[in-house]
């Protein structure tokens, strides 16, 4: 398809309202990406144009590394995108008990500067909507490049234009093209088109008007090919928000946090998603967020706006019911008896409405609270979920609940008599960085004999899970009566998930709820598990001296 | 009280209407668009055919997180469909995802009419009867299907 000649150095046409001159020049202060990032800040709508932009539009689909249209993309933890063949080469991670799952041994440094961190092997599949995007293009690309003898135009590359620097490079004119985007695809595809190259297109008059109309259609065309791929698959509206599970799964922000109050496991393929992903720390999958920003700014800020509106009247108000009672732990249970009619009619709203309230503990001490100031309860809370309620005849109401996640008020008010607020949902940090934790801490020089805490940084998370468990063997062997079968009947056995067993621990344990409370802010394994074991260690000093009493802490 | 359907619940009923299933159906109520009136023909092949069954969907408000709640209305003999229609099928149950909708759960329960499993009974006298005298078992299904599934 001799696509290439050598030609002489790179001119810009004039004329004819053809000069690419506007684009290039903002093109020469700003890297892509911020281009990018520009474009979607932009408040007003600005789509890519299929012929006047096809040269940004082919670089949102280019991978950074090896510059060619992405290859079963990968989209990384970071919401960066490269090829499955551009993932660099992996090594073996040190210092890492924790979860230890096959593949998690294994990272490699991303190649993307702003990230620049290690990503488990394990967290970076195919990404499965940016591959069938990529296909469907593919396909239509190859309809009309059949096309490609019969229209006749030219162009002109390239240019260095990053860094500021002109590289006079060779320049190129083509005889035949089937309008812009289809030849700049395929000059990437052949490997001819860097990433950072610009392009110019020298205008062949008698075609121009035709070129450009063709560029439109096949842009539609590719639209309506892919409009199924950017659909969610839980809420069947164009994502909002991206984001791509390690299995190379995409739903909107919204729908996965929604997906994961209900089960840790991908809807799709449904594999384990490991420890409840904070999603605050989730990146948005940038490929597609450039790309849906690119293609249909109109349909993505109209689906902003639906879903602000649906919020405001949800999430941005006070709309959690908060029951100012006692402290609870995250997939334990809590059995309460609700009395009082202001309870009693928010039980019911719960009931007929999510079947979750947040409870909070009463702030006996008024301790001051973060921005709330010295209010009645602490604002760490736990979520619960109601899973059964029986309504005596007198309209006292048992219910038997079990906590779904912590919380934090952002602000509080009252409705009806009872407590509601705006709650933020608090989450442990990502995988990644619990791991990065537990290699730094351990890898720490030896702490002094007299450091107790300094010591408790040094252990392994797994170590750390071992002291408690051990613990807990042992006051078994001695009957400890916090211990007893129905404690155990109620609790359940001590969970081997180290993310779960501070909880449980706490819930079983006969110490002031103000020191269990210590655990309700964490966002690491470790740090709970640190709290667990500084409990023990204390408990055991007292042991030390008075022998056989039970009294603890 | 009415929040307005989930765009979800929409796309879902139009895709069932203008893309339909064959030997399916499913008809959304004109006063509950949560509720639809399902017809399933028996598979070709199985000791159903010929038959049209008539079941219940509902979608519960948390629908897609929590299932579709669907049950027979035509009295079946199945070892895995009890006396009130009631359907023991995984993706009904521990096995639902977001992912999965209306059109994959009814081709679930026609494909369950095909492929009959006593070994998971929800039904144990048509189980039982199913595992010790199987030819007995599909005439009985045979005779229940002109008997109670005929096309109206
Ligand atoms: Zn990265
Ligand atoms: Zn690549
Ligand atoms: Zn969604
Ligand atoms: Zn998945």
């Amino acid at each position: 398809m001799n696509l290439l000649q050598a030609a002489g150095p790179l001119s810009v046409s004039s004329g004819e309202g053809q000069s690419y001159s506007g684009v290039n020049e903002k093109a020469d202060l700003m890297r892509q990406d911020e281009l990018a990032a520009a474009e979607q800040k932009n408040a007003s709508p600005s789509d890519l144009g299929a012929h006047d932009d096809a040269r940004a539009l082919v670089r949102l689909i280019q991978c950074s590394r090896c510059s060619l249209p992405f290859r079963m993309p990968v989209t990384l933890p970071c919401g960066n995108t490269i090829c499955r063949a551009c993932v660099p080469q992996s090594h073996e991670r040190e210092h890492i008990s924790y979860p230890d799952l096959p593949g998690r041994r294994q990272a490699f440094r991303c190649p993307f500067q702003q990230c620049a961190e290690e990503h488990p092997v394990s967290d970076c599949n195919v990404d499965v909507v940016l591959t069938k995007l990529m296909d469907s293009i593919a396909e239509v690309v190859a309809k009309h490049a059949s096309a490609i003898e019969r229209t006749p135009a030219a162009l002109e590359a390239a240019e260095r234009w990053d860094e500021g620097v002109s590289l006079p490079e060779k320049m190129a004119t083509q005889e035949a093209l089937a309008g812009r985007l289809v030849t700049t695809y395929l000059l990437a595809a052949e490997g001819k088109l860097a990433r950072d190259a610009q392009m110019d297109y020298l205008p062949t008059p008698e075609v121009s008007g035709n070129e450009s109309a063709m560029d439109v259609t096949i842009l539609s065309e590719l639209l309506e090919t892919t409009q199924r791929e950017v659909d969610c698959q839980v809420c069947y509206n164009l994502m909002l928000d991206p984001v791509t599970t390690f299995c190379g799964h995409t739903l909107c922000r919204n729908c996965l946090a929604r997906v994961l109050d209900h089960s840790q496991h991908c809807p799709v393929c449904r594999r384990g998603l490991s420890i409840a992903p904070s999603l605050h720390s989730q990146a948005s999958n940038k490929t597609l967020v450039n790309l849906l920003n690119g293609l249909c700014p109109e349909a993505v800020s109209a689906r902003a706006e639906a879903v602000a509106l649906e919020e405001a009247g949800g999430e941005g108000g006070l709309n959690t019911s908060l029951f100012v009672c006692t402290l609870g732990f995250p997939n334990q249970p809590t059995f309460l008896r609700i009395f009082e009619p202001r309870y009693r009619l928010m039980l019911r709203r719960c009931v007929e409405g999510s079947k979750e309230f947040g409870m909070l503990m009463y702030n006996r001490y008024l301790e001051p609270q973060g921005d709330l100031g010295p209010v009645h309860f602490y604002h760490y809370g736990i979520m619960l979920r109601i899973i059964h309620s029986q309504l005596l005849a007198d309209g006292t109401s048992l219910i038997e609940t079990r906590g779904a996640y912590r919380f934090r008020v952002k602000a509080h008010g009252v409705m009806d008599g009872y407590a509601v607020g705006n709650v933020e949902r608090l989450d442990d940090v990502p995988l990644v960085e619990e791991e990065r934790l537990e290699a730094e801490e351990t890898s720490l020089p030896p702490a002094a004999e007299d450091d107790l805490a300094g010591q408790l940084t040094r252990m392994s998370t797994k170590d750390l899970l071992a002291l408690g468990q051990d613990f807990i063997v042992r006051m078994q062997a001695r009957s400890a009566n916090w211990l007893q079968q129905r404690v155990l009947d109620i609790h359940g056995l001590p969970p081997d998930d180290a993310a779960m067993f501070p909880y449980w621990f706490a819930s079983v344990l006969p110490i002031s709820d103000e020191e269990k409370y210590k655990l309700m802010g964490t966002t690491t394994v470790r740090q709970r598990l640190k709290i667990t074991a500084s409990w023990i260690r204390r408990i055991e000093s007292q042991r030390w001296y008075q022998s056989n009493s039970c009294q603890i802490l | 009280m009415a929040a307005p359907l989930p765009k979800r619940i929409i796309k879902e009923t139009e895709r069932l209407q203008s893309e339909p299933v064959p030997g399916i159906s499913a008809e959304p109520h004109e006063e509950n668009a949560r509720y639809f009136d399902v017809k399933v023909d028996g598979p070709s092949g199985s000791c159903y055919e010929g038959g049209e069954f008539q079941l219940e969907l509902f979608l519960p408000d948390d629908y897609p997180m929590c299932p579709p709640r669907i049950r027979f209305l035509t009295k079946i003999y199945h070892p895995n469909i009890d006396r009130l229609g009631r359907i023991c099928l995984d993706v009904l149950k521990n096995n639902w995802s977001p992912a999965l909708q209306i059109r994959t759960i009814l081709l679930s329960i026609q494909a369950l009419l095909g492929a009959p499993n006593p070994e998971d009974p929800l039904n144990e006298a048509v189980a039982k009867q199913w595992k010790e005298n199987q030819p007995e078992a599909i005439k009985t299904a045979r005779e229940w299907t002109t008997l109670y599934a005929q096309k109206k």
